[in-house]
């Protein structure tokens, strides 16, 4: 699950992204091959392994090495960004056996850059992708979406779990046993089968942890010195050095053939991913043409209204999946369990300011105030307001009505505390100030952003003796477009044992049932109804009080040429666009 | 010193004394200017109440449609906001005389206590000597080679940031330096025949140390404290800037800086740092050239006085 449980994994977590608008001459010239296309980070690309969790940056540099059986194109057509398509796989197949089994076929051509020379990627290697996903040491994150679907994925883990966490018996056990839903009937097709229908499932497969791993990498440790030093890498560039900390280049992969890959033109030569940038330093290296793209930084509010200012035409805005929202805690008993009671929660939800946090953002450019629990692009969002007010300025008179008839007549103290990064602070005082004027009185607390998720949040013991009555949080789905799933499942859905994300373990059976059957449906148009209804019957409990979708400003030097947004990273694709020096 | 006025008629020494020191002072322009600006910084302090009746405007008050734009950004120096609004909308001059009464307070209360910290562990070591000298000078050592930033931050972490945790780390890490100084002072006024005479006069310890040494002190005392405040106000800025001192939307001038920095603001709105980081920086030194000046004129013996008494005499 990609929660923003670290600073990093917040900075740019984007999925489903749109050019709002697409600028620059990239049309009228001709593309070149060659360069180095340089790309400024604060943090570096924190994991070069497919399997253990990852910073959503780093998706743009699994997009550059790895290839998985599905993908997006990068596009500037909003449709397109999100429509899966075949990467490995030769196509997306439709499913067979009443949606319970897929079966791909997989790309002649595709090598692995092994060191004893290029060689074929076979559905072996896809099953060990799988097999790899809950090896005892570091697991994927993303291991419960295909636990539970694929059949005999949990039984295999189960197994995995007990051995010992080191290569040698590791290595053993991917080897000795099998998944029974995966099945390779030859070196070029795979299998997958089933416990439900899962209309998501190809998305699923989208995933850098569903990619498939040579076998060469169980010689390592996940993600260990020694994994690095001996990179495999299957996409059109493989690693030539890294300096942690610094510098991570990459130059092409000699394995990795342009007619095999339709998603990937691949025009630069080199990539470099440079760390240690501040956000301003790297905005003035990008306007000096010092700097290519920018790796995590999202372009502070500040420039980015100079840059509209000045008509930059290299500015572009994209939607992403990023939704902000304030959890309310509802298993604490302070001030005698009000937020146990539903009134209380829609009179927050009424009073909420939310044109106020879109103007703090930067204005509607930025940001669209929200109120359901999906964004727009991802399936299941649709107008509506449960708790509407004019302008979705807050009806700070509804709220007042509300905790009176609730039994607060004369307001409620609560407690928020907030990470103390970027916009965070200011909206925390937008959110204050707002409720403010419906009779909250929120006492608000900065909390350093590395202990805020970890800590604070997660820590499932803090909701329960009310160390936090409200906290501004924010999610971006693990994938682009059919991803409602990926953001109820694992925040609005319960099942007897405490979920990390869902902060309060909030539960609506109705909302669950419909949720089975959105996932479970073959036909497009039943599923969107479905998740619509999910989105409505959460509300209506307002366990959360959505508050805007985030719309992302892309930037990119004046050499960049062919900036297309790759809807998964969030950011404009490496390995398509070119430059013109 | 003023030693030699208790051996004398103490009355009408002193009061010609302090005429002295007036003099001396009034002849200092430079710490006459410090000490107006510290008195009108004060009274803005005070009639911050004033401010925001006379504007109209609360220090908390989010003014969404006059004092941003709509896309967010502040309004800059008018007839409205007469210094401009904050990234949130506030008003800068409201919030700038509320932030006045944080840093002054927090400035003033830190340098009292910690002198009175600094100063009662200083006679004690300094009077008693042996193991009291041995087991405090060492912990001043140690307070003073501990790490000051990276130790506030620590405390700020697992505490939580909150006025009189701010207040707490301050004097902690400032009370050694006037410890020392009256550490030294009192260990060469202990060895006086006035306190001798005091001893065989019968008197204990804790009245030689308050009745006999502690006066000779106050001018050490007067000045480290003086000095102090401005130390304070600008560790306070450091705190509240690092997010670690005062808690928002409580005003602080460290807090208004560092809100100014986040996000790059301060590049389409350069009032959020020129205003009030030229406060600060005009505080402090008002507040330092008060401490020189005062450290002149009721120190006759020091450098600075003795030429310029020497340059009046002719």
């Amino acid at each position: 699950m990609r929660s923003n449980s670290t600073a990093a994994l917040m900075a740019l977590a984007l999925s489903s992204a749109t050019a709002i608008f697409q600028a620059g001459p990239a049309f009228a010239e001709e593309p070149q091959k060659g360069g180095t296309l340089r790309i400024l980070g604060s943090a570096e690309v924190d994991r070069f392994d497919t399997i253990p969790p990852a910073t959503s940056d780093a998706v743009n540099f699994q997009r550059a090495v790895w290839r998985q059986l599905i993908s997006f194109a990068a596009s500037a057509d909003q449709a397109e960004q999100v429509k899966a398509v075949g990467d490995l796989a030769e196509d997306v197949p439709a499913p067979t056996n009443n949606g319970l089994t897929y079966t791909f076929k997989l790309r002649q051509g595709a090598m692995w850059n092994a060191p004893g020379g290029a060689r074929q990627i076979t559905a072996e290697d896809i099953e060990r992708g799988f097999k790899r996903m809950c090896n005892p040491a570091i697991g994927s994150p993303h291991l419960t979406y295909f636990e539970n679907l694929i059949v005999g994925l949990a039984d295999y883990c189960a197994g995995f779990a007990k051995v010992e966490p080191k290569v040698e018996p590791m290595k053993a056990y991917i080897e000795a046993n099998d998944i029974t839903g995966i099945e390779t009937p030859s070196a070029d097709v795979v299998t997958f089968n089933l416990k439900t229908p899962a209309n998501d499932f190809i998305y699923l497969l989208s995933l850098a942890t569903a990619a498939p791993a040579p076998v060469e990498v169980l010689n390592y440790m996940p993600d260990s010195p020694e994994y690095r030093a001996n990179f495999i890498s299957n996409g059109p560039y493989t690693i030539e050095s890294y300096v942690p900390d610094s510098m991570l280049r990459l130059v092409r992969n000699p394995a990795w053939k342009p007619e095999t890959d339709p998603l990937r033109k691949a025009y630069v030569d080199a990539i470099e991913i440079v760390a240690g940038v501040q956000a301003d330093a790297a905005m003035q290296q990008l306007q000096s043409g010092d700097g290519d793209m920018l790796y995590d930084h999202s372009i502070p509010p500040a420039s980015a209204q100079m840059l509209i200012a000045q008509g930059d035409e290299k500015m572009s805005t994209v939607t992403t999946g990023r939704t902000r929202f304030v959890w309310i805690n509802t298993v604490s008993s302070n001030n005698g369990g009000a937020l146990k009671n539903v009134k209380v929660r829609q009179a927050l939800s009424y009073a909420m300011d939310k044109a106020a946090i879109v103007q703090q953002l930067g204005g509607p450019t930025f940001a669209k105030p929200l109120n359901g629990i999906f964004p727009p692009n991802v399936i299941g969002y649709h107008e509506f307001d449960l708790y509407p007010s004019k302008d979705a300025k807050g009806d700070a008179e509804k709220a007042k009505a509300l905790l009176a008839e609730a039994g607060y007549p004369n307001g409620l103290k609560l407690k928020m505390p907030y990470r103390n990064i970027g916009s965070d602070p200011a909206l925390a005082q937008t959110i204050q100030e707002s409720l403010k004027k419906a009779g909250f009185e929120i006492e608000i607390s900065p909390v350093p952003p590395a202990d805020f998720y970890p800590r604070l949040i997660t820590n499932f013991s803090n909701a329960q003796n009310g160390v936090w009555d409200l906290v501004p949080a924010g999610w971006s789905p693990d994938w682009p477009g059919g991803a409602a799933g990926s953001i109820f499942l694992p925040q609005y859905s319960y099942n007897g044992t405490h979920g990390t994300f869902n902060f309060s373990d909030y539960n609506s059976d109705r909302a669950n049932e419909l949720a089975a059957k959105a996932s479970a449906t073959t036909d497009a148009e039943e599923s969107v109804k479905l998740w619509q209804q999910v989105d409505e019957a959460v509300m209506a409990d307002a366990p959360t009080v959505p508050l805007v979708a985030v719309y992302t400003m892309l930037y990119h030097g004046p050499a960049v040429r062919n900036f297309l947004p790759y809807a998964p990273g969030g950011q404009g694709d490496w390995t398509n666009v070119w430059l013109s020096r | 010193m003023t030693a030699p006025a208790t051996d004398t008629a103490p009355a009408v020494v002193q009061r010609g004394s302090f005429e002295l020191t007036l003099r001396r002072l009034l002849r200092d322009k430079a710490g006459l200017l410090a000490l107006a600006f510290i008195l009108l910084l004060v009274a803005f302090a005070l009639g911050a109440g004033v401010v925001e009746a006379w504007t109209g405007h609360s220090a908390f008050e989010q003014y969404r449609d006059t004092g941003l734009t709509p896309t967010g950004m502040p309004v800059g120096p008018g007839a409205e906001f007469l210094f401009g609004t904050d990234g949130l909308g506030r008003d800068v001059m409201v919030r700038l005389a509320y932030g006045a009464r944080t840093s002054l307070t927090i400035g003033l209360l830190a340098s009292v206590l910690a002198s009175f910290i600094g100063v009662s562990i200083g006679l004690v070591a300094g009077y008693f000597g042996g193991w009291a000298d041995i087991v405090l000078g060492r912990t001043m050592d140690l307070v003073m080679s501990i790490p000051v930033l990276l130790c506030a931050l620590a405390l700020v972490s697992v505490f939580g940031p909150s006025v009189i945790l701010s207040v707490a780390v301050i004097v902690f890490f400032s009370w050694t330096t006037i410890g020392r100084v009256i550490r030294g002072q009192v260990i060469s006024l202990r060895q006086r025949d006035f306190v001798q005479a005091s001893r065989s006069l019968g008197a204990g310890p804790f009245s030689i140390m308050i009745i006999d040494i502690l006066p000779n002190l106050s001018v050490p005392i007067i000045v480290y404290t003086t000095m102090m405040i401005p130390n304070g106000i600008v560790f306070e800025a450091t705190l509240s800037f690092l997010g670690l001192g005062i808690v928002p939307p409580a005003p602080s001038w460290g807090g208004m800086l560092a809100e100014a920095a986040s996000n790059s603001i301060y590049l389409v709105a350069w009032w959020l740092i020129m205003i009030p980081g030229a406060i600060l920086l005009i505080a402090t030194l008002s507040f330092n050239i008060l401490g020189d000046a005062l450290r002149d004129a009721l120190d006759p013996s020091g450098r600075p006085a003795r030429k310029r008494r020497k340059a009046s005499k002719p």
